[in-house]
């Protein structure tokens, strides 16, 4: 990942905001904030702990980032924990939340934790919390997960660790529990630098369209997605019938292929089947690692849609906004946040409303232009990576001051 | 002459970290129970907290009641009573309150049925805890003022136009204020008073601020808001 300096942000976040961040960093000058999650490799943890890091320390705080060790079981154990958070159905053993509680005590032995700020990242080091009494940090947990509808069991388990710290983050209200430690929101953010998110040539976009050939006469309508039911991808593809009555254009589905993932599999092969033989439906087995084609998926596409019958926050409609793409998108979990209806793009309930409103934009382009212009904006005020900083600095300034509901500083 | 205050106007700027409350409310029965025992400083933050951002939507509802009972119970006739609610009326949040429950009341005394949100779009009651720092502009001047006020964002704008009515307790706004007490230009601050900020974004009332100091007539809205965005961006 290139290196990202502060001045870059400067460039993109409106200046008050950025000035704002710089009032209250200066307020935190030399503080030390250690942050821990389980891996330095992939995952939008990782992802973002790699950008924010050097970032904060730019700004004048002392900020370091630790990753805890496991083996495969502890990570065979978290991974189930983390689907059953999201409300799957998996086996979780007795066995699992031993090796869990076992790792982290092994962890909490080899580290220290001396600093003012210690902020650990989901459920795999939830349990190092065992090292507050010898510290002298104030303790946040960080979730990233979507825990709307957890497994009972696990939340359980997790539940007596999170209880222990100072204040937790989640990242919609509807992830939050009773529980009774302050429970801060921060929505998820992008950054506008990575390669999923970078501005592109057209060169650049012109390649993708190639590689995947695409045409560059007739409008492109895209969804990126897993395949997963959750996602309504045959939902998308009639839309697509409705739509193509009236207009010579192409659908793009376009998903990542889990080979661990059996209902992905089953879904990809139910699209493939109906959309079998027509040749302006195209699904997109993308591999791991796709950010630039992603990237470039969505800047070569005239609307983007994000057809959800269920949702976290949908992320994909937050990097579309950002690509000046009027997004049509169902009205589930964090999208209606983000697509205001008719400003930044349009809600939609059905299959039916998804094709009207996609002809409706096709017939007034200047519609979606401005639409576009609109959730560029709208993101650059409230879900760009700075946004997130801002967040993350307002936390650390409040832990100073538990209970006041207005700090004067 | 250039009248000089005595006293400078400090420009101070409010962040807000959201905190979920946990509780929640599928319908009106459920809402009406918890808008009445809810900690204050939700009815603040719920009411408030549209002004702080940039919006690109003015002309929607501002406030997460009335967006929340149009939205997803489709209730537009309460919607559009508890949207009428205009911060600028009261002075504290216990008869913002009582507003805002009897406004309820009345809808579900005729309510024939109670219409339930669906699952995930129930309403979630937030708080802030709003923190305040002061910003380096400090003014003496008219001029001063408007240039410090082009410099400063939406939030600190958000603090000395709206938040000070509750932090006061009175009806008038910081600018106001000042300008009236400090430099004694009571025409500017009565005309500021009355700005509508109900229907222009934040900029564009900041920009109308800045036009009553220097006594210029801007016609903001009719350049559209595309436009103003446009020209937000080629700013930067």
């Amino acid at each position: 990942m290139a290196e990202v300096k502060l001045k870059d942000y400067a460039q993109i976040t409106r200046p008050q905001n950025f000035e704002e961040i710089m009032l209250l960093a200066d307020r935190l000058q030399g503080k030390t904030v250690k942050m821990v999650n389980s891996t330095k490799d992939g995952g939008g943890v990782a992802e973002m702990l790699h950008r924010v890091v050097p970032l904060f320390n730019e700004l004048g705080l002392n900020m370091k980032w630790e990753t805890i060790e496991g083996n495969a079981e502890f990570f065979d154990a978290t991974k189930a924990f983390h689907n059953a958070l999201h409300g799957k159905e998996v086996e979780i053993t007795k066995e699992m939340f031993k090796v869990h509680n076992e790792v982290n005590d092994l962890n909490a032995k080899k580290m220290t934790f001396n600093e003012d700020i210690v902020v650990i990242h989901d459920p795999q080091p939830v349990g190092l919390i065992q090292m507050k009494d010898k510290s002298p940090a104030k303790w946040v947990w960080r979730c990233h997960i979507d825990t709307a509808t957890p497994h009972p069991q696990v939340w359980k388990h997790l539940e007596q660790y999170i209880t222990k710290y100072d204040a937790s983050i989640f990242s919609a209200p509807s992830f939050a529990k009773q529980l009774p430690i302050p429970q801060v929101m921060i929505y998820p953010a992008i950054d506008p630098f990575a390669e999923k998110n970078r501005i592109l040539t057209k060169a650049e976009i012109d390649s993708v369209r190639q590689k995947f050939d695409l045409p560059n006469d007739k409008p492109i309508i895209t969804q990126v997605s897993r395949f997963d039911y959750l996602k309504d991808p045959i939902g998308v593809f009639e839309t697509y019938k409705l739509v193509k009555k009236h207009h010579d254009c192409v659908f793009v589905y376009a998903g990542g292929a889990a080979s661990d993932d059996p209902e992905g599999t089953a879904v990809l092969n139910e699209l493939q089947e109906r959309a079998a033989g027509d040749k302006d439906f195209r699904i997109l087995l993308l591999p791991p690692f796709s950010d630039f084609d992603i990237n470039g998926l969505q800047r070569a596409s005239t609307i983007v849609m994000q057809k959800s019958l269920k949702e976290g926050f949908g992320l994909t409609v937050t990097e579309a906004l950002w690509k000046k793409k009027p997004v049509i998108a169902g009205a589930v979990g964090g999208i209606p946040l983000q697509v205001i209806n008719n400003f930044t793009g349009m809600l939609v309930h059905s299959v039916e409303g998804a094709a009207y409103k996609i002809r409706y934009l096709l017939n007034n382009p200047e519609v979606g232009e401005r639409m576009g212009e609109y959730g560029h904006e709208h993101v650059r005020e409230k879900f760009l990576l700075t946004r997130n900083m801002r967040n993350y600095l307002l936390l650390f300034l409040s832990l100073q001051h538990p209970g006041e509901s207005v700090i004067e500083i | 002459m250039t009248t000089r205050a005595k006293k400078p106007f400090r420009f101070y700027t409010t962040s807000s970290l959201v905190e979920i409350t946990g509780q929640k409310a599928y319908h009106l029965k459920d809402f009406i129970k918890l808008l009445k025992t809810i900690d204050s400083s939700c009815i603040f933050y719920h009411i408030h907290h549209s002004f702080r951002e940039y919006t690109f939507a003015p002309g929607q509802y501002s406030n997460d009641f009335a967006r929340w009972v149009e939205e997803d119970l489709e209730e537009a006739r309460l919607a559009e009573r508890l949207a009428s609610i205009d911060v600028s009326e009261f002075t504290d949040l216990e008869t913002l309150r009582a507003k805002l429950v009897e406004f309820v009341e009345d809808h579900l005394m005729s309510a024939v049925e109670i219409r339930k949100a669906a699952p995930g779009r129930e309403f979630y009651f937030l708080r802030g805890t709003s923190i305040i720092t002061p910003t380096r502009y400090e003014v003496n001047t008219l001029d001063e003022f408007t240039s410090a006020l082009e410099k400063v964002g939406m939030r600190s704008l958000y603090f000395h136009f709206f938040d000070a009515r509750l932090r006061l307790g009175r009806k008038t706004n910081d600018f106001s204020n000042w300008i009236r007490q400090e430099l004694g230009e009571p025409e500017i601050a009565v005309k500021i008073n009355k700005l509508d900020p109900y229907f222009i974004t934040m900029d564009q009332l900041k920009q109308e601020i800045i036009a009553l100091c220097q006594k210029k007539d801007i016609k903001m809205k009719a350049k559209g808001l595309l436009g103003f965005i446009k020209n937000i961006a080629g700013n930067k």
